[in-house]
């Protein structure tokens, strides 16, 4: 059981590996980088708007309810900049494109696999890991990050009508006070470390997609273990890269 | 027994298997078979499933290596072969895949359009675009090269899959199971529209098939395959007179 997990990971890493160099080499299938920018970009954007301007309202509703007992509801709108910045938009953002693009690649790829797709686009002297596996992988990097800002901007909406609502707080002194005291270590290497996740979904989900011979229900694995693992993998490595950020900006460690 | 294949005119063979060993997780699939197929001839490999029929043509493109001896096109073993060599070697193969394999993400127009942008550097998009379109009236889908794979039937598809494998005009077509999952009728006519490429273009065929009667049609020689062996090789007619009660099993119309 541990020489099989420990020979899994060895696969995947090898794999994630190939991934990472040949998305240096040519030809870089342009065509189909734009068609995984958009699928996993545009395709993921409502539902990252959408999960962050929620995540934003019930977020200041439980943040409100504890401070305003030591009358310091004045703090609400860094709290929510804060918490944004930092966690909720990078990991929230991880998990939900884990969902929706690790179970979509994992189960496309598989199909692929079993449909003797992927041996079609090989029969042309094309390489299939290139052109399915390489351009999801650098797409997803790319893509995780720009998703974040925009959950991040959602979540801060969110959390402002929620206390406009409440408080008629304006949109400026939100904002100011939102901005306060917040620097840009705050936003900019939590925002960047998901490219790792995203590196690390596009990886995983291609791994188990691309590898899979067993049919319908190499699909249906393909899938689940995308998500699962992903997921799990990119909150473990969500522990590590903050614990990089605080070594690299001491001051986020207060 | 499993030597027994046509040696006569191997200088003048497309393709040469060489006492070829190919075996999966322990279990031999094909066992020093040997047999070769002269240019402009239609060979029918016949045998029950899991025999290694779709292994032999996957061996001749090169999606799979021999575990041991020579798999020979246009006299170029296909284990030696640099990706730039194995890709003028592909550019004169096409490949009809038993599921016909169509890229599911992409229109019939995109799908024949793939193998001329990758393995036929000297065509401009407009000649592309004519010589998809006049692939795709050569199989009577010349209205249909706007549609997705999943919007087409199963004949339809497999119509498309032989427009797909001959849009470079190929000098080798392989065939894996052309008549699968098709009526009578319509499994008629992919075997009519294999005749004509034989007939018009004088193409080296090799096919797959479970159907005697369409191979009947088609082949000018059979290769019976059992048990990862050559049971027998020639022409129809000579196999007819073999008094073999195991062949006759494959061959038998009945």
């Amino acid at each position: 059981m541990l020489k099989s997990a420990f020979e899994s990971i060895g696969r995947v890493t090898s794999f994630g590996a190939k991934a990472l160099r040949d998305a240096w080499l040519p030809p870089f299938e342009g065509e189909y980088l734009l068609k995984e920018f958009y699928e996993i970009g545009v395709g993921s954007f409502l539902l990252v708007v959408a999960a962050g301007f929620a995540l934003g309202v019930v977020m200041t509703l439980h943040t409100r309810s504890t401070l305003v007992q030591f009358g310091a509801t004045a703090e609400i709108p860094v709290f929510q900049s804060l918490a944004f910045f930092n966690e909720i938009g990078p990991l929230v953002t991880g998990l939900l494109v884990a969902g929706r693009v690790g179970a979509g690649n994992g189960a496309q790829l598989a199909n692929m696999r079993a449909t003797e797709q992927i041996d079609a686009i090989e029969a042309f002297s094309v390489s299939s890991f290139k052109l399915l596996v390489v351009t999801r992988v650098i797409a997803c990097t790319i893509m995780l990050p720009l998703l974040t800002i925009f959950m991040d901007v959602a979540g801060i909406l969110g959390g402002f009508i929620s206390e406009h609502v409440a408080s008629h707080l304006s949109w400026t002194l939100y904002l100011q006070r939102a901005f306060d005291g917040v620097a840009l270590a705050n936003f900019v290497p939590p925002t960047l470390k998901t490219a790792v996740f995203g590196y690390l979904i596009a990886t995983i989900s291609c791994f188990y997609g691309y590898t899979t011979n067993e049919g319908s229900d190499g699909v249906r694995k393909a899938a689940t273990n995308s998500v699962v693992i992903s997921s799990l993998v990119i909150i473990l490595a969500d522990v590590i890269l903050v614990k990089c950020i605080f070594f690299l900006f001491p001051d986020q460690a207060i | 027994m499993s030597d027994n294949g046509s040696r006569g005119g191997q200088d003048n063979a497309a393709i040469a298997f060489e006492r070829v060993d190919k075996g999966f997780n322990g279990r031999k699939v094909l066992d020093k078979v040997s047999f070769s197929v002269a240019r402009g001839e239609a060979l029918c490999i016949l045998g029950r499933s899991g025999t290694g029929k779709s292994v032999t043509l996957k061996l001749m493109i090169g999606l799979l290596k021999a575990d041991g001896g020579r798999v020979l096109v246009e006299g170029e073993d296909m284990a030696t072969l640099d990706e730039d060599r194995l890709a003028k070697i592909r550019r004169k193969m096409g490949f009809l895949f038993q599921s016909a394999a169509l890229f599911d993400s992409f229109s019939l127009n995109q799908n024949l359009a793939l193998p001329l942008h990758r393995l036929d550097r000297t065509k401009s998009r407009d000649e592309i675009k004519h010589a998809v379109a006049e692939t795709l009236r050569q199989v009577g889908l010349e209205k249909d090269g706007e549609k997705m794979p999943v919007e087409l039937s199963g004949g339809m598809q497999k119509r498309a899959g032989l427009a797909r494998a001959l849009v470079l005009k190929p000098e080798i077509l392989l065939v894996d199971e052309p008549s699968s999952g098709l009526d009578r009728i319509t499994a008629g006519e992919i075997d009519d529209l294999l005749m004509k490429v034989k007939t018009e273009w004088h193409t080296t065929m090799v096919i797959v098939t479970h159907d005697i009667h369409g191979a009947r049609k088609i082949g000018d020689k059979f290769a019976v395959l059992d048990e990862g062996r050559l049971l027998a090789f020639g022409t129809p007619e000579e196999l007819d007179d073999k008094q073999d009660n195991r062949l006759r099993q494959f061959i038998s119309e009945r």
